[in-house]
């Protein structure tokens, strides 16, 4: 199973139950990385991709999803699950919001193979980077 | 600015809101229940769609209409606290679709009062626009100092109660108050650049009030009370109600003149590791090149050279003793 969190300057994803930010480039990137495979995601994530056909909806995406499937988690942190996962990739959005929930999950058991700057529509410069299991 | 019915009548209740605030010389944030103002209909009516993610009850208090802000939050070292279970409080005539922008005038004393706006593209900077010079605004309580635990830089921003991000004000002595640089950075931005990203990518419309929070006479707001939500969508994307604390942490103010010095108490998690001293451990990254340390989420840990970088776990005094000094971006 392969894992996309969005997370600001200081690991934050969600304030009062609502994402931080979003930007249309990222979404498109989401759906390229994905490809031909299957991106499982909750209720609330989903109407991101209006477009998507090959869009899972799960209210818990990490229950649903097989291996190889990607699952885009925005409303809590993976914490005590990430030996589900053989990859993770994080866009960072480089900028500070609010946030309640962060992502505190260990990646020592990780590795980063690669990292991209992508030019947003709201954002100057979202960082992409993507671990890979040791 | 834009006028419209709505803003005239916004205009009329804060003017008479600032007269209260005057004669009665305290802080209270006059909302629904005193001025005539309602929440959110929608919020009111229909509590779910106050929590998209719908995995939660909601938080919503019944008596959240009445809501009134008559003791200030203490600081124990974040810089904000949630009010009103993160629920504004708007009246309906203030949730419009179309941009607007209003800032109280200043009262006998020459502070700031209440500031509202309908937060939109039309509001926001056009592409290319250069934010304007904004020193010749002398904000009340302006007495500018300087610390070497802030890294030599100033205490005090003129902080825009509405940022500059959301209705591209600039030297608007109605809009600018003397704001700590924690308060700024730490506190109001992260909030500003949420309603900011959202209004860019939905072009939908943020109801943003921000009320600087006076005690008596003094010179220099304790903090600003923050309230958004987004109109369309009925708070879907944006909606909160915080106070943003205007302290810098390690920096004494005299709130009633401006004056600082050093030696503030910082406060901490009281969860917190500590060593034998009670100095509180945590993560850090040093630039062992520029003798500064960050929080490791810094944005400036991801520019700084590999031969620079060290991670380091301990306390805060640990380091400043070894000579190293606080980044001013990330205030660890």
């Amino acid at each position: 199973m392969r894992l996309i969190v969005t997370l600001d300057d200081y690991g934050g994803m969600l304030f009062n139950r609502r994402r931080q930010s979003r930007d249309r480039v990222l979404t498109e990137d989401i759906l390229r990385t994905v490809g031909e495979g299957r991106l499982v995601v909750s209720p609330y994530t989903a109407p991101l991709f209006p477009s998507c056909t090959a869009l899972t909806v799960a209210e818990d995406p990490l229950a649903v999803a097989g291996k190889g499937d990607f699952c885009f988690l925005e409303e809590r942190s993976p914490r005590g699950q990430m030996h589900l996962f053989s990859t993770v990739v994080i866009y960072r959005w480089n900028r500070h919001y609010p946030a309640d929930v962060f992502f505190d999950a260990d990646l020592t058991e990780f590795s980063l193979i690669e990292a991209e700057e992508l030019e947003g529509f709201s954002h100057k410069i979202i960082t992409k980077e993507v671990y890979q299991r040791l | 600015m834009k006028h419209s019915s709505i803003l005239q009548r916004t205009g009329i209740w804060l003017l008479l809101l600032a007269l209260c605030l005057t004669l009665s010389g305290c802080f209270s944030i006059a909302v629904p229940g005193q001025s005539g103002m309602t929440p959110p209909t929608e919020a009111d009516t229909d509590p779910v769609d106050t929590d998209p993610v719908g995995t939660e009850p909601v938080e919503t208090d019944p008596s959240s209409p009445d809501f009134v802000l008559t003791e200030l939050p203490v600081y124990t070292g974040r810089a904000y606290e949630v009010l009103n279970n993160n629920i504004p409080v708007f009246a309906p005539e203030e949730l419009t679709v179309e941009g607007y922008e209003f800032y109280s005038p200043l009262d006998a004393l020459g502070r700031c009062g209440t500031v509202i706006a309908s937060v939109g593209r039309e509001t926001m900077p056009a592409e290319g626009e250069d934010r304007g010079n904004i020193s010749s605004v002398k904000p009340t309580g302006w007495v500018q100092a300087s610390y070497d635990s802030m890294g030599g830089q100033p205490l005090y921003n003129r902080a825009h109660l509405i940022g500059w991000q959301l209705t591209a004000e600039n030297a608007n002595e109605r809009n600018l108050v003397t704001g700590t640089r924690y308060l700024n950075v730490q506190g109001m931005l992260p909030f500003e650049n949420m309603i900011a990203d959202y209004v860019k990518e939905t072009g939908n419309h943020v109801a943003y009030r921000v009320t600087p929070i006076f005690e008596g006479d003094n010179l220099v707001c304790s903090g600003v009370q923050m309230e958004a939500w987004s109109v369309e969508d009925d708070g879907e994307g944006v909606c909160f109600n915080v106070y943003c604390f205007n302290v810098q942490p390690g920096i004494i103010i005299n709130y009633a003149t401006g004056a600082s010095s050093d030696g503030g108490e910082i406060p901490v998690d009281p969860d917190a590791e500590t060593n034998a001293d009670g100095e509180v451990i945590r993560d850090y990254v040093l630039n062992i090149g520029r003798m500064r340390f960050h929080y490791p989420n810094c944005s400036s840990v991801g520019q700084m050279s590999d031969k620079n970088k060290q991670e380091y776990t301990g306390s805060r005094e640990d380091l400043i003793d070894q000579g190293y000094q606080p980044c001013g971006s990330c205030n660890p």
